[in-house]
């Protein structure tokens, strides 16, 4: 199941300028990565990336590594899947927030994503990486003002490629249902993923907050029980 | 016989036999309209007010020089205003409560032409021009009511912030309507849109008023509630707070009293006050700060509000950066730990 494009229209501003300034910085972050880090990446990574064992002793760059490693992508599939998510449930979040608001937004649920993160896994010296966090963020955010939104969405049924209209509520719960069983079994049998789990419930449960960063406008249409 | 007629009409008067004295002076004015003496004397027996000032009247055509009759004359007319007053003061009275009554029961229309009748009756009546200026959705017509009830009472400090903001508002159409919607005064906010888009001086104009127009019926026609424009302010104060709250405890390991950084928490007060004026410039409202500020009485002009937004943002990154200078410090003195694989 691969989410295409949000098939609705803005309501407030034309362009979701931040969604794609977001796009273009991680893009050229990787870049960064790819070409001039190359093989080093192990002291980039340990600077830049959020390991937890690092920051729960305040060392290394704390807030600045929280950030940062939201920028700092795995490999090109990690980064293409993240962008196309960021473009599909940014898009209309940026909508009814304004650039400036999604953007404090979007930093914050990929912190609360690290916190998660940081608090279950809080011995492990390994640097998570990735705007997953800061996603499943929106992705919340999407479903909480959006309930009604359909995703154009690619999916595979006998290896014959369909892209039909699917409710967001659908896509949503998938990509967190996926979450939960790997959560769990790092939670209890302290496994290691290379999937940063917690930190996708951690954006995701961030999501209550968006009803603060929304316009006033957004925010009396969300009062109204109308559509955002 | 004019002469014993009246003679006889003034010993009746002076005996007090009023009536008496009047009919045969009646008579005799109506035989003889000149008769200068039968006036006078009919000018104080007359019992209403009105046919004394007729009879005084009556004297002095015939004689202009009775400087006497004159002042008499002057004193009933006097009377006559202060009872006309009186009587005014006391139909305005019942005119207003009559104003009030309606206006409680969101009848404006009526209220508005009671309370004009009743400025009519008694034209300094203040509470009537308070009244019309406070109900009335014409400008013009607010204006000129509070500008009266200013004239009528110069030290209510009320009517001269009234009159002062709308008189701003007269100038920025735009923003009167804008702040009409903000009031949640959807009706009049489209009013006022209709008015300023068929003075509209270019398609560009008009078009950026024809969305507003649209936007508000929308919202009518979806009954969109109403959120105050205060507790909007606030809502959208907790942004960047909350991000930087998050941030600093990231900072410090999840622990603040393990690792203390006195200096960091010095930070949050500050990204308040920032997230606080960047969120005023955006929402508008009638707040203090205009005036004490600005000494602006509408809900801030744009340079006001430009000025605003940039001391927020200013009050919200410098807490950031030094919160990114303290990691960057930090990372100075950081030991790279060895691969755990």
């Amino acid at each position: 199941m691969l989410p295409l494009n949000d098939t609705e229209q803005n309501r407030y501003s034309f362009f979701p300028i931040m969604t794609v300034i977001l796009i273009v910085v991680n893009c050229f972050v990787f870049y960064i990565e790819m070409f001039v880090i190359k093989d080093d990446y192990w002291p980039f990574f340990m600077k830049y990336a959020i390991t937890p064992r690092v920051i729960m002793s305040a060392q290394g760059a704390g807030a600045l590594s929280n950030v940062t490693a939201m920028f700092l992508h795995g490999g090109l599939f990690h980064l293409l899947g993240n962008m196309l998510a960021l473009w599909v449930f940014g898009r209309r979040v940026e909508d009814a927030c304004g650039p400036w608001r999604f953007l404090a937004f979007y930093l914050l649920a990929g912190t609360w994503a690290h916190v998660l993160f940081i608090l279950v896994q809080s011995d492990s010296r390994i640097p998570g990486i990735g705007a997953s966090g800061a996603i499943f963020g929106l992705m919340g955010a999407y479903l909480l003002l959006y309930p009604g939104g359909r995703i154009r969405t690619l999916v595979f049924v006998s290896f014959v490629p369909l892209w039909p209209r699917i409710r967001a509520i659908w896509i949503v719960l998938y990509f967190v249902g996926i979450q939960i069983i790997p959560a769990i079994q790092i939670l209890l049998k302290k496994t290691d993923y290379s999937v940063n789990h917690w930190a996708h419930l951690g954006g995701f449960f961030s999501a209550v907050f968006i009803l603060l960063f929304i316009r006033p406008e957004a925010f009396a249409r969300y009062l109204s029980d109308t559509s955002v | 016989m004019s002469s014993i007629e009246i003679q006889t009409a003034i010993q009746a008067a002076r005996a007090g036999r009023k009536a008496e004295a009047r009919a045969l002076l009646i008579q005799i004015v109506e035989i003889d309209p000149q008769n200068e003496m039968a006036w006078m004397w009919l000018s104080g027996l007359v019992e209403s007010l009105e046919d004394r000032i007729i009879a005084c009247e009556n004297v002095l055509t015939i004689n202009p020089a009775n400087q006497k009759v004159r002042a008499y004359l002057e004193e009933l007319q006097r009377q006559q205003k202060s009872w006309l007053e009186n009587k005014n003061r006391v139909d305005a009275i019942d005119l207003f409560t009559r104003a009030k009554e309606h206006a409680d029961r969101n009848d404006s229309a009526t209220a508005i032409r009671l309370a004009k009748q009743a400025l009519e009756k008694y034209e300094n009546y203040e509470a009537a021009c308070l009244m019309i200026g406070k109900l009335s959705s014409d400008t013009d017509q607010k204006i000129e009511a509070f500008k009266k009830a200013y004239q009528i009472n110069p030290s209510n400090k009320e009517t001269a912030s009234a009159l002062e903001k709308l008189r701003h508002l007269k100038t920025n159409p735009l923003s009167a309507a804008a702040r009409l919607e903000q009031l949640g005064q959807f009706e009049e906010a489209l009013k006022a849109y209709h008015e300023l888009a068929s003075k509209a001086k270019n398609s560009k104009e008009f078009d950026h008023i024809y969305k507003q127009i649209l936007r508000i019926e929308g919202l009518k026609r979806e009954n969109i509630r109403y959120v105050a424009p205060s507790s909007s302010i606030a809502r959208l104060t907790f942004t960047w707070p909350l991000l930087y709250l998050s941030l600093a405890l990231v900072q410090v390991g999840l622990n603040p009293f393990a690792h203390p950084v006195f200096y960091l928490w010095l930070g949050l007060p500050i990204v308040i006050v920032g997230s606080f004026l960047l969120s005023l410039a955006e929402v508008r409202s009638n707040h203090i700060v205009w005036q004490k500020l600005f000494d602006e009485r509408g809900d801030g002009s744009q340079f006001a509000r430009l000025v605003t937004a940039a001391a927020g943002w200013f009050f919200i990154l410098i807490p950031h950066i030094l919160l990114v200078l303290d990691s960057l410090g930090r990372l100075q003195n950081f030991v790279i730990p060895p691969m755990p694989f």
